[in-house]
């Protein structure tokens, strides 16, 4: 049975915000102490902020981060809590307002749009959460894509073995509309393993699709992750999707703390976004018991944690 | 091949087979087959018109002269294989033993008549036949000359010192004047039996006509020539220069056609243009996704630039031969009526559609494809809905500017966007509006006007929504809804209903001139329109004649006096050189005359379709002021015709002097007229009071219209009377008829074409909206509504839409065809309430049921489908 310590240990001493902002600090140490290890991505004092009229609406604040190689990293919080924008920053989509953005020694803060596409073309894979595939081009077609867009040869016969992988091999002529939801997510998947990037990140791949498919989903994300050694950094409400990763970070108000999915369950980790907690305990009423027990990395209870802390 | 050639080709392949680019291709399409069409359609049916009307002048030009020309002239028309004839006319008397009669000679070359057909029986009871001139020593004659002088087919005549064989009986002489008042029946006479008639002698009052006729191209070539060496005694004409119906007929209908064009010009450009913000925002989120994924600005940019470019060519292509069909299928639905000369098909409308479909795919797409090719890769995180707020602006390289540009005021933003980009197609248009009509002020006019009235119509669109929704407040649910979502997307909305009206505005536009202008031809024409004149009645046959129209019941105008007299004097000021009455300068020596004896005439009332524009008429004098019948009729007074006083200078008050015979008539000019000179009466250019001409020997006019069984009795009648002439206009009144018909079919098949591009105006802009739809309408289903009230909802907000765009339109309308009846075509401005009614009703009909089939898919669709489509 899910217990939680769902409140904020002190609500009238500090909000969440000032005490994510502290752990972050804390954790500075570490992040700076990693950064000689394979070091792929790495974030440095990042904020982004916006004008909104007269006013300034900060979305994040002071993020520092790093990502080994072959890394798994959920970015779990609650909407609006930034991890949207901050995936952005990291993926090379968007700029930020101060701070340092690496990856694979880019400097992507430095970079204008047309560096960061290449960039994009030559590191970046993208799962998104609304699949987002090419409404006129079919499946086969669609996968080809970021191969072609990165000039490689054998585009066409890589996103067969692909397709056929996620078990499309037989609807390579199928446009997106003639694709269930799931199918067009395994689309979105093959798509982005086929130029063989160095960091894939995947915002909400599972946030569309009903429990069954997106286990069913995740699992071959994280199976293709791992045969093709791929860093992954997957952002996220769904914690039992974070707990398959090897790290999960915390983000609230545009502040960003490590934790680990059964501390932030347990309650050890005092803040926490109901919402969060919400829609996993809600999840986890629905998923029958037989199919957790066989998939022990898809619950929370037996979420094996390797992260390198 | 290239990456982006191979990914281009794919999308366009996969777009065209699925269909995703039919609205911006079937715009294009319609842009140039609209173009193409009307383009063609007009040329050609104004060159049919125009070939078909020269027969009323026997040629293409005339060059009209009262003394030979040059050899020079002639030899330069040979060089522009021109076709020419001569014809020179006068005045003299047939003789025939003791009878004789004044005629009207005709003395034309062999190759007459260049245009038309001179019919000519030659036996008694057989059909007339074609011919050109009879041969040496014999003559023509018209049948009225044949019973004056009691004469048949074989007898002779002596015209000058010759005598002539009568050869022939002339039935229809293709430049038989218009004029009421030649000298007497036409007697055709070979060029080469002039010179032994001897009847051109020094002094002689001759009219030579010089006729061409040709290729447009070489006839044009030839008239730009010999324009600037024409005199003052000379006069260089075509059909549309007299002053006639018919002419009148065929500048309306050309004013008309190039109307039309324009109009179906702006219309398939709004299409384009409308498409264009479409295409581009269909292309978004495959461009975002491109981007996303490491496609370079570069790369998408030559990608779209292909694309585009493809997608222009094959419509245009596929506009062409649309075009080509609707135009055969026009000119094949007229041809009955119209047969047009398909060997003089001329590659303008090829090359005016083609340049049109370049000029709307270039300039109304720029704006739109430049924001699709800046979409940002930030679109695929943040959603499309959010990021089309913001077309034209690329933010994804600044780091704020997504947000304030997407929050900011629209009103500011669109200011701050508005540029050259904006200003291009506002430009290819104005350039394409020249293009069509010539002209640079009616296009400014036309351009301008037309952005003035959107702008108001924005406004008042928007009071209607904001009345519409608290209105909507008190009606059903499903109005409540259709008034909330009008609101709602008051800001979108007000564009679609903009684009609405004009469409809708344009389309009221030329359908109340079609039917204006085939409505005052066919009043000048009604039925019972004069067809016969009876002229040269002496005063004793008056009472006679007046009596014989009476006991048959014939349909006629009153007698008119007629006294030939010349103007000679303007105030003391002799009118120094005479010319034709066509030549409208004014000479450093004094103010030229009229050049010809004019017809004077004397009355007491107004005759029908005169108008006094300037001072009184006698009888309102006499009424205003209170003067005795005795006064006013010791005083002479004139009426003048309001061009002629235009062009002598004559003003209210300046006294005239005619002379008349040998005497002379000082008179004071009292009022000046408006003269509808294209109803079939008599019309004069001076108008007497009776006090003035009574004493002068005159002779009376009068016009029939004589039913077909009354014409024997009347030509049985005339018999007794060898003195009085009847001209027979039935042959150029059903000519002109047939004109008018023939414009009619064409004027209604361009209304057709027109039709055709407002449509597509309301089709793309209705299509336009459908993405927001299907998200409001998946919610709505998610929320719970019922399939009926969606229906119902969809329904009533395009009927409230098309009513609210046909009430403007109807306005707009009213407007715009003042200004045209008034500036450009001539006519007496009137309100057309039947068509208010009209715009507002077929506005809500036509609107309603493009709404309502375009979301038709949609409303039927299972909410699951919906919902995944939207997603």
């Amino acid at each position: 049975m899910l217990t939680v310590g769902l409140i904020v240990e002190d609500p009238k001493a500090k909000s969440i915000h000032s005490k994510l902002l502290e752990i972050n600090r804390a954790n500075k140490a570490f992040f700076i102490m990693n950064l000689n290890s394979e070091n792929i991505l790495k974030v440095r004092a990042l904020t982004k902020s916006v004008k909104l009229e007269e006013k300034t609406l900060d979305l994040l604040q002071d993020i520092n981060l790093d990502v080994n190689a072959g890394d798994t990293l959920a970015i779990v919080g609650s909407s609006g809590s930034g991890k949207t924008t901050l995936l952005s920053i990291l993926a090379g989509l968007d700029l930020p307002t101060t701070g340092e953005v690496y990856l694979k020694k880019h400097s992507l803060h430095q970079c204008n749009e047309e560096q960061r596409s290449e960039i994009r073309a030559n590191h970046v894979g993208f799962i998104f959460q609304q699949f987002l595939l090419v409404n006129s081009l079919t499946a086969l077609e669609n996968v080809m894509l970021p191969a072609e867009l990165a000039n490689m040869d054998n585009a066409e016969q890589l996103a067969k073995d692909l397709l056929t992988q996620v078990d499309l091999g037989d609807r390579l002529d199928h446009y997106p509309s003639q694709l269930s939801g799931g199918e067009q997510q395994r689309v979105g998947i093959a798509r982005a393993f086929i130029s063989k990037p160095d960091i894939l990140f995947a915002d909400e791949p599972t946030g569309n699709l009903d429990s069954k498919t997106g286990r069913h989903v995740a699992d071959l994300l994280f199976d293709l992750n791992k045969q093709f050694g791929t860093t992954l950094v997957l952002v996220t409400h769904d914690l039992k999707l974070a707990a398959r990763c090897q790290r999960q970070v915390i983000m609230d108000s545009g502040c960003l703390a490590e934790g680990k999915v059964e501390d932030i369950v347990e309650g050890t980790v005092d803040v926490i976004v109901e919402g969060i907690v919400e829609d996993t305990v809600k999840d986890q009423v629905e998923t029958p018991a037989e199919t957790l027990a066989e998939n022990p990395a898809g619950t929370l209870a037996g979420t094996k944690v390797a992260s390198e802390g | 091949m290239a990456i982006w050639v191979k990914q281009s080709l794919r999308l366009l392949q996969h777009e065209l087979r699925r269909g995703e680019l039919t609205i911006i291709c079937l715009a294009i399409v319609l842009a140039v087959a609209t173009v193409f069409s009307l383009s063609g359609f007009s040329s050609q049916i104004k060159q049919s018109l125009i070939n078909n009307s020269t027969s009323f002048i026997a040629a293409d030009r005339i060059l009209q002269s009262s003394s030979p020309i040059e050899q020079s002239i002639l030899a330069h028309s040979d060089k522009n294989s021109l076709n020419r004839a001569e014809q020179i006319q006068m005045s003299s008397m047939v003789f025939a033993g003791d009878n004789m009669k004044i005629s009207e000679i005709r003395v034309i070359s062999d190759s007459y008549p260049l245009r038309g057909e001179l019919l000519v029986r030659k036996h008694s009871g057989e059909a007339p036949v074609v011919e050109h001139a009879p041969a040496r020593g014999t003559v023509w004659v018209e049948p009225s000359l044949l019973k004056i002088l009691n004469l048949s087919l074989g007898d002779k005549i002596e015209v000058g010192v010759s005598t002539l064989v009568i050869a022939g009986i002339a039935t229809q002489i293709p430049d038989a004047s218009f004029s009421l008042f030649t000298s007497g029946p036409n007697v055709i006479v070979n060029i080469d039996d002039i010179a032994a008639t001897e009847l051109i002698q020094p002094g002689s009052r001759l009219t030579y006509k010089y006729l061409f006729s040709g290729d447009t191209s070489d006839i044009e070539a030839f008239e730009k020539w010999v324009k600037p060496q024409v005199n003052e005694s000379q006069r260089w004409y075509d059909i549309k220069s007299r002053q006639s119906p018919l002419a009148n007929a065929l500048n309306r209908a050309e004013k008309y056609l190039s109307l039309a064009s324009m109009l179906g010009i702006v219309l398939a450009a709004v299409a384009v243009a409308v498409a264009s913000r479409r295409y581009s925002h269909r292309h978004q989120p495959t461009v975002a996704v491109f981007k996303a994924m490491g496609a370079s600005l570069k790369h998408i940019r030559k990608l779209y630039l292909l694309h585009w470019s493809l997608l222009c060519l094959f419509s245009i292509s596929l506009g062409l031969v649309l075009g080509f069909l609707l135009l055969q299928a026009g000119l094949f639905a007229v041809s009955d009526s119209l047969p047009v000369d398909t060997a003089e098909f001329s590659f303008y409308p090829f090359i005016v559609a083609v340049v049109t479909g370049l000029i709307c795919a270039i300039a109304f797409a720029v704006a739109p494809i430049k924001s699709l090719i800046e979409t940002s890769p930030l679109a695929v995180i943040r959603g499309f809905s959010e990021l089309s707020s913001n077309v034209g602006t690329s933010n994804s390289g600044t780091s704020n500017s997504f947000f304030s540009n997407s929050l900011f005021s629209n009103v500011k933003a669109k200011l701050k966007r508005f540029g050259w980009q904006q200003l291009l197609p506002i430009s290819a248009l104005f350039a394409l509006l020249i293009m069509f009509s010539g002209n640079v002020v009616l296009s400014l006019a036309l351009l301008l006007g037309g952005l003035i009235v959107a702008l108001i119509l924005l406004g008042i669109g928007r009071l209607f929504m904001n009345a519409g929704r608290s209105m909507g407040s008190r009606a059903g649910k499903a109005w409540h809804l259709a008034m909330a979502n009008l609101r709602r997307r008051a800001s979108e909305n007000s564009v679609q209903l903009v684009s609405f009206t004009i469409a809708i505005k344009l389309l009221l536009l030329i359908l109340v001139m079609k039917n204006s202008l085939i409505d005052d031809w066919q009043q000048q024409l009604p039925d019972n329109t004069a067809n016969r004149f009876l002229v040269n009645i002496t005063e004793q046959q008056v009472t006679s004649v007046g009596e014989f129209i009476e006991e048959n019941n014939i349909q006629a105008s009153e007698f008119y006096p007629v006294v030939r007299g010349r103007l000679s004097s303007i105030n003391d000021e002799k009118l120094v050189k005479q010319v034709s009455k066509e030549e409208n300068k004014a000479s450093d020596n004094g103010r030229r005359g009229v050049g010809r004896e004019l017809n004077l005439t004397w009355r007491t009332t107004l005759p029908d379709k005169n108008i006094i524009t300037e001072g009184q008429w006698w009888s309102e004098t006499l009424s205003s002021d209170k003067k005795t019948d005795n006064d006013a009729e010791l005083s002479g007074q004139v009426s003048v015709e309001q061009t002629l006083a235009k062009r002598l200078e004559i003003k209210l008050g300046d006294i005239l002097i005619f002379q008349i015979g040998s005497e002379t008539v000082e008179v004071p000019v009292t009022s000046i007229r408006e003269v509808d000179w294209q109803s079939l009466q008599p019309n004069f250019y001076m108008i007497f009071n009776s006090q003035v001409l009574t004493d002068f020997p005159a002779t009376y006019i009068s016009s029939l219209y004589v039913k077909p069984d009354k014409m024997l009795d009347l030509q049985l009648f005339l018999i007794q009377y060898p003195t009085i002439s009847m001209i027979d206009v039935d042959a150029m009144i059903s000519q002109l008829r047939s004109v008018i018909d023939q414009v009619s079919v064409a004027i209604e098949f361009i209304l057709v074409l027109v039709v055709f591009a407002g449509s597509l105006v309301l089709v793309a802009q209705v299509q336009a909206s459908m993405e927001e739809r299907e998200r409001e309408i998946a919610i709505l289903r998610t929320l719970g509504a019922k399939g009926s009230l969606l229906r119902a909802s969809v329904l009533y907000e395009f009927l409230a839409l098309g009513a609210i765009a046909g009430t403007m339109a109807s306005a707009a309308m009213e407007l715009a065809v003042f200004v045209l009846q008034t500036q450009v075509f001539d006519m007496q401005a009137s309100l057309h309430p039947q068509y208010w009614f009209l715009g507002v009703f077929v506005g809500a009909g036509f609107v309603g049921a493009i709404g309502y089939i375009s979301c038709w898919r949609l409303l039927n669709m299972s909410s699951v489908t919906l919902i995944r489509r939207t997603m």
